[in-house]
């Protein structure tokens, strides 16, 4: 770790005795080295004029850069029409987004640059290690809160929420329902036997509450009808026959059955089903819909309608989260013992890689929706989204199987000897090592993706480069294909370049090959 | 964890019988059959390739044992992954390469299966964490990393974190081969101290010394097969097989 910060040669620590050993005995002292041999003075002797021809290359070189350069500043500065730019800025940046909203990308924009900035800011420092997790679940949610922000969404007032609580609590057809004949009597043995089998087997207080609970409840409902003397058979003995009933067949299903441990596993999903069960006894599923009276929060904005630079970033950092856990999971799938599990990851991953980008784009806008009900349409936007993330995901678990494979064998007989369970020693011990070895390729991965975002302006979509060459087929700015398509490289560099560069920063802090 | 059939053994808290084991053709355990009382340091010596690692990690089902049958603790070691999960957090082991995490510190790497796996909260773990680092006398080096300690340190660590889960058994699996000749003694110190707190370990080592000083009894492997058990002072100076002899004779030349 040490060597591979320090920016010495590595010479100069050979001389250093090791910590904790004596020096070696009468050493000479050190020497300085000569002038000429190092520092810039040292570099350019060495590598550009270390004889008459490589000094005369070198000149001639610098000569042809020079004036290159100076032709393309020249252009720059006073050939390039630049008002192309300033004038469509606002068309580039959020494209055909209704001009009213803008604020809305520009506030999505600053949050996305605000929580980038604090993930690198953290994760430099060991010492904020606990903000860490925070920040991955800000990323994790950011897809969902960036949607709602850009596409715009309702939500249903406090009165309609009170009223629709009101309504499934209180329903006054249910009560009658549950007075009516054999319903309420029906409900009560299904709850009672399930509250029997919790009763017997599940030791929490609060399961045991809960059950109780629910038993009482459905008692308390059966009680108005239980009290009717009229009907010709007393109610309240039908009541009581069906509930104890329902409590003996409880009782037979956990003694005779000897359920003890896939039986405590199998209770919510008995809750779950009586639920639905009862449900059904007593509305015959013809459950009325409530009063629902949402208010607009942020006024619905189409997602074929983000564009310019809004859409290129947007595509890539959903299609970036999105894609992280699936390539996780299609890597350990296809590491996974169950030759299932293997087979079908093996498959989706060889399929989508053995298809270029552009025809998975294609089936995604094409095809997609011949698989679909007619009244269901996914956005455009979402296609190409779900297209993109499926190509990045397949890609990044071959990128980090490669990972994974190479955390040594130790590692695992380790942390099995510790008793963890095997999920346990994948998420703890094996993860954490493979996705620290693989963090450049994953990175480049994404690199790669981020460019190939400006594939989707060939399925009409109109990112960046979308926007930018419908900007230079306008009467008014015929002519600047050469500015508009420089803007776009210099866009695509920066970004680019920065995520390399931090992907190699984050490599050091990390101590990638360090062990 | 409840459900898992306990067998009594009475006193002895590893039963081996008869336990088989091949590595495709190569039969690499003929039929061991071993007790080790509870409490007990037993150390296994032998020439490489005579079965002695492959024999302890069969004990925590590093290696899956094809014959034969093993009981620790009264739980038999079966495929049923509740009672393999158990038997396992009551043996602790220590590897010939360390084996500690790279990526987490001294202090995570021994907090990491208290918390995980005994569910003890953060604050426990770290508390016993720092007592068992104090007790193997590194508490300087919670904060770092493995790879930034010496292999002694290091082996120290893997020392502490096995204890950390605070089993009944211990496992040594050479745990000094891969170490400076510096290094060793500080390792040997450590277990040492442990083997008089009362612990049962089983140590497979070349270490003579050691065996003489802490064992209760050594047993000598060779071709897979368990050649000889006994006392360090009759194992030593009256041993009974010849090949036990030869191998003696080799080992103890000067």
């Amino acid at each position: 770790m040490n060597a591979a910060r320090s920016s010495r040669p590595p010479e100069a620590s050979d001389g250093a005795p090791r910590p904790g050993l004596p020096p070696a005995a009468a050493a000479l002292p050190m020497e300085r080295p000569p002038r000429t041999e190092v520092g810039p003075l040292g570099w350019l002797r060495h590598n550009l004029f270390s004889s008459t021809f490589n000094a005369g290359l070198t000149l001639m070189l610098a000569g042809l850069l020079g004036w290159l350069g100076w032709l393309a500043v020249r252009w720059t500065v006073t050939d390039a029409n630049w008002g192309v730019v300033l004038k469509n800025w606002r068309v580039i940046l959020f494209g055909v987004y209704p001009r009213a909203e803008i604020w809305r990308p520009a506030a999505g924009l600053i949050l996305v640059f605000v929580l980038g900035w604090l993930t690198w800011w953290v994760w430099r420092r060991t010492e904020m290690w606990r903000m860490r997790r925070p920040i991955l679940a800000a990323w994790v949610i950011s897809p969902l809160v960036f949607g709602l922000l850009l596409g715009g969404f309702e939500l249903p007032t406090l009165r309609s929420i009170g009223n629709g609580l009101g309504y499934f609590l209180f329903r006054p057809d249910l009560l009658s329902a549950l007075n009516a004949g054999w319903r309420g009597p029906v409900a009560l043995g299904l709850v009672a036997a399930v509250a029997a089998i919790t009763l017997d087997l599940d030791r929490r207080p609060l399961a045991r509450a809960l059950s109780a609970a629910a038993l009482v409840a459905t008692a308390l409902f059966n009680l108005p009808s239980a009290l009717l003397f009229s009907a010709q058979v007393p109610t309240a003995l039908i009541v009581l026959a069906a509930g104890g009933a329902g409590w003996i067949v409880g009782r037979w299903c956990t003694r005779l059955l000897s359920w003890t441990e896939q039986g405590r596993r199998l209770v919510p999903w008995l809750w779950l089903a009586v639920l639905v069960a009862c449900l059904f006894v007593l509305t015959d599923f013809k459950v009325g819909r409530p009063e629902f009276d949402p208010v607009e929060v942020l006024t619905s904005v189409q997602p074929s309608l983000w564009s310019g630079v809004l859409l290129t970033l947007v595509l890539a950092t959903v299609t970036a989260v999105l894609s992280f856990p699936f390539g996780v999971l299609l890597a350990l799938g296809r590491t996974s013992r169950l030759p299932v599990v293997r087979a079908c990851c093996v498959g989706l991953i060889e399929v989508v890689r053995g298809v270029p980008l552009i025809t998975i784009l294609f089936m995604a806008q094409v095809m997609l929706p011949m698989f679909l009900p007619m009244n269901l349409s996914i956005d455009r936007v979402l296609r190409a989204i779900a297209g993109m993330t499926i190509f990045t995901a397949a890609y990044l678990a071959e990128v980090i199987r490669g990972g994974l494979q190479a955390v040594p064998r130790e590692q695992v007989e380790a942390a099995r000897a510790l008793g963890l369970s095997e999920l346990l020693v994948t998420a703890l011990v094996v993860l954490p090592q493979a996705l620290r070895l693989v963090i450049p390729a994953i990175m480049g991965q994404f690199v790669s993706m981020f460019k190939d975002t400006t594939l989707v302006a060939i399925i009409g979509l109109l990112e960046l480069l979308g926007i930018l060459s419908s900007i230079t087929k306008q009467r008014e700015f015929l002519g600047t294909v050469r500015e508009v398509y420089l803007l776009a490289a210099a866009f695509y560099f920066v970004i680019c370049y920065a995520m390399s560069v931090a992907s190699r920063r984050v490599e050091t802090r990390l101590g990638v090959g360090t062990r | 964890m409840p459900d898992i059939e306990r067998i009594d053994t009475g006193d002895d808290i590893i039963v081996c019988e008869n336990v088989k084991k091949w590595f495709g053709e190569f039969q690499a355990l003929r039929g061991i059959s071993l007790r080790v009382r509870r409490g007990e340091v037993l150390v296994i010596i032998g020439p490489s390739g005579s079965g002695k690692s492959t024999f302890i990690r069969t004990v925590n089902r590093l290696e899956e044992h094809q014959g034969g049958r093993i009981v620790v603790d009264g739980i038999e070691l079966s495929h049923d992954v509740r009672n393999i999960a158990a038997i396992r957090s009551e043996i602790g082991m220590v590897f010939q390469q360390f084996n500690l995490f790279p990526h987490l510190t001294v202090r995570q790497n021994l907090t990491l299966a208290p918390i995980w796996v005994r569910r003890w909260s953060q604050a426990k773990a770290e508390a016993k964490a720092m007592e068992l680092l104090d007790r193997v006398g590194i508490p300087e080096q919670a904060d770092k990393y493995p790879g930034q300690l010496s292999g002694g340190q290091q082996q120290r660590v893997a020392i502490a974190r096995a204890l950390a889960m605070e089993p009944r058994i211990m496992l040594f699996d050479e745990p000094t081969s891969a170490l400076d000749p510096e290094m060793i003694k500080e390792v040997l110190d450590v277990m040492q101290e442990l083997a008089h707190t009362g612990i049962t370990m089983v140590v497979v080592t070349h270490e003579m010394g050691f065996a003489r000083e802490a064992a209760d009894r050594i047993c000598f492997f060779d071709f897979g097969n368990l050649v000889e058990i006994g006392p360090p002072d009759q194992f030593f100076h009256s041993p009974q097989h010849e090949r036990t002899k030869l191998f003696l004779s080799q080992i103890l030349h000067q």
